[in-house]
């Protein structure tokens, strides 16, 4: 719940990062669509520049000798000396870091200190099931967020929207591993509707052989059906868990937008041509689609990596679990890996979005 | 008609609201500090081990024996000055730092492109690999705080400010020869401070969510210090089990908190709104 929240606030004080940087202007110029994508795509270099700068000073911040902290109180001597080589202790600042720069160009994120694996390979391995957590509760958030707050807005300051105005206070001022932890304690504990969380198959289950990775694609690939079921079984709780999180935040969005739309001209006009009560609410959506699909970009950016606590919750095994585990064991190639993978994708996310806004919007230009 | 609704009478009737989350913050806090408790809240009983709610005890024991009633108190000790400490030197460092930015110049614009791509992480990952990396200390988490709620005050303010340097009164003291400072100080300062205090507060909720986010992970806490964070995590095995309260409690004070916290962000807001009509 906390990364939405951050996402949540930040987009209150400022759309998207990128959105700030959009003007209503004059209809675009043909050829102006492209300009864009080039604009952008260019920038993404320079702030991947500050990522990976900023990944590599996380580590020159440890304080003390950081070889000590991450071999342990056991490590030998050796052990300490090969990590202190790893990490490039023994060469001067300038020259680590511009290897660490020319390492992570060339797509290479080092070794794991701890399962010796290659961090690369760890990035894709996990990456598809936080991607299919994602979009999964993403999915069902939407759906729930925006009826209710369609609904708020289209009665907005009548009954149905000061009910959904205090649920959505209420619901965006639980920690989202308490969300997680009650519907553990009624839908398992309790109700034995769901399985306990440990994971994404059971013990009787057996895992496909991974083609795309993604649990749920393999499993129909290879036309497991029960193990389809199961593993939908298995991701009912995390999935509702994230997505009674962020429904809150879709529901509040769609709620001002779609109430401020409602009272805009163009809903006047829409009424005054005599159009059913479904078609107006329809426009007044259209009005509201942007902010809402900048909500959706921030939660996709913040939730692959940012679902950490509740993959782990859940046993998920994705990137997010992944990344936690090595923040917390100081295992330090991979806690870069995972800052720039995370990093990267958020990028790419807001690149998509800024692209689909300026796509659908022809006022939009960017400066 | 003066600025602000508070000098009126009616005053408590008129802002329910904001009234309400004070008196539940600071009642909070007041009572982790000063509120007598019924057992020791570091010191668990070996004989009252997993009890559920009771007279003996209200919030029920956790399976090693602490009293949860106690340790929930106890608690906001050091969660809520945490959470608002860590939001209030935020807005100390991002108010000027937001209003500097609103002088068009290369620096301002460098501040911004920095903040664009440090806004590209999820920010609770970042927070537990800051505090993790710099040796687990209470202070990093704090640090964790600031670095998460600074950028948005920057951003907020550039936001506002911008907008009324258009303003004539700005262009006024401009033709007076006012320094850059003095603008930004003496004219645009005062003009933001209602939309300060609103985010002051929504940054203080989100701390406190990130300061239970850290401990319920283990991040910056020392073991017998409680911490509402720490104790979610406690029970949240024994939620399986069907042991509730041991999480629940502790989760409903951050939830009361953080609920009181954003609803003196929408009462202030919606009396600044008033007052600015």
């Amino acid at each position: 719940m906390a990364n939405v929240v951050q996402a949540n606030s930040d987009a209150q004080s400022s759309p998207a990062p990128v959105a700030a940087q959009q003007r209503v202007a004059k209809p675009s110029r043909s050829g102006g669509f492209l300009r864009l994508v080039a604009r952008r795509l260019l920038l993404i270099p320079i702030s991947m520049f500050f990522v990976i700068t900023f990944s590599y000073f996380l580590v020159e911040m440890m304080p003390g000798d950081p070889a000590l902290a991450i071999a342990g109180t056991t490590a030998s001597e050796r052990e300490v000396t090969i990590i202190r080589q790893q990490l490039g202790l023994d060469r001067p600042f300038d020259e680590r870091y511009a290897s660490f720069i020319a390492g992570v160009v060339q797509g290479d994120f080092g070794i794991s200190f701890f399962d010796g694996q290659s961090v690369r390979e760890s990035i894709f391995r996990f990456l598809p099931a936080s991607l299919e957590l994602m979009v999964l509760s993403l999915s069902l958030a939407a759906l729930i967020g925006i009826s209710i707050g369609a609904m708020a807005g289209y009665f907005r300051r009548r009954a149905p929207d000061s009910i959904a105005r205090i649920g959505i206070t209420a619901l965006q001022a639980v920690p989202e591993f308490l969300i997680g932890l009650l519907l553990i304690f009624t839908v398992f504990y309790l109700w034995r509707l769901a399985p306990p969380p440990v994971g994404r198959l059971g013990l009787s289950d057996s895992y496909p052989d991974p083609v795309t990775r993604f649990l749920f694609i393999d499993l129909i690939i290879a036309g497991d059906w029960d193990g389809l079921v199961s593993a939908l079984h298995r991701a009912l709780l995390p999935v509702l868990t994230l997505a009674i999180g962020t429904a809150a935040y879709f529901a509040k969005v769609s709620r001002t937008t779609i109430g401020a739309a409602m009272e805009s001209r163009q809903v006047q006009f829409a009424r005054a041509c005599g159009l059913s009560e479904f078609m107006v609410l329809r426009y007044a959506l259209l009005q509201a689609r942007t902010p809402i699909l900048t909500y959706a970009a921030i939660l996709i950016g913040t939730l692959v990596g940012g679902a950490s606590i509740i993959e782990t919750m859940f046993a998920w095994q994705g990137l997010g679990q992944w990344g936690l585990a090595s923040i917390i064991a100081l295992d330090v190639p991979a806690i870069q890996g995972f800052i720039i993978a995370t990093g990267l994708f958020s990028m790419l996310v807001y690149l998509a979005l800024d692209l689909l806004v300026a796509a659908l919007d022809p006022r939009v230009t960017h400066e | 008609m003066s600025s602000l609704a508070l000098s009126r009478p009616g005053i408590v009737r008129r802002n329910l609201g904001l009234w309400l989350g004070l008196a539940i913050v600071f009642g909070l806090l007041l009572a982790g500090f000063f509120l007598p408790l019924p057992y020791d809240p570091i010191k668990p009983d070996a004989n009252a081990v997993l009890e559920p709610p009771s007279a003996a005890h209200w919030f029920g024991t956790d399976n090693l024996g602490f009293d949860v009633f106690s340790r929930v108190i106890a608690a906001a000790q050091r969660d809520l000055p945490l959470a608002l400490g860590g939001a209030l030197v935020a807005a100390l460092i991002g108010v000027p730092l937001g209003l500097a930015t609103t002088l068009k110049n290369r620096a301002s614009n460098l501040i911004m492109r920095g903040l664009d791509a440090f806004q590209a992480f999820p920010l609770l990952v970042l927070a537990i690999a800051l505090v993790t990396l710099t040796g687990n200390r209470l202070e990093m988490v704090v640090l964790a705080i600031i670095v998460i709620q600074t950028p948005r005050f920057v951003r907020l303010i550039r936001a506002e400010g911008l907008a009324i340097r258009e303003s004539r009164f700005i262009e006024a003291a401009e033709a007076m020869g006012a320094s850059p400072a003095r603008i930004l100080f003496v004219h645009l300062l005062p003009n933001v401070s209602g939309v300060v205090m609103v985010q002051l507060s929504i940054a203080a909720a989100n701390a406190l969510t990130v300061v239970a986010a850290l401990s319920f992970l283990g991040i910056g806490v020392s073991p017998p210090t409680p911490s509402w964070g720490v104790m979610i995590q406690g029970g949240a095995r024994l939620m399986t089990s069907g042991e509730w309260w041991v999480s629940l409690f502790p989760g409903l004070a951050v939830f009361l908190a953080v609920m009181s916290l954003n609803l003196i962000a929408d009462e202030l807001d919606i009396i600044f709104e008033r007052s600015s009509r």
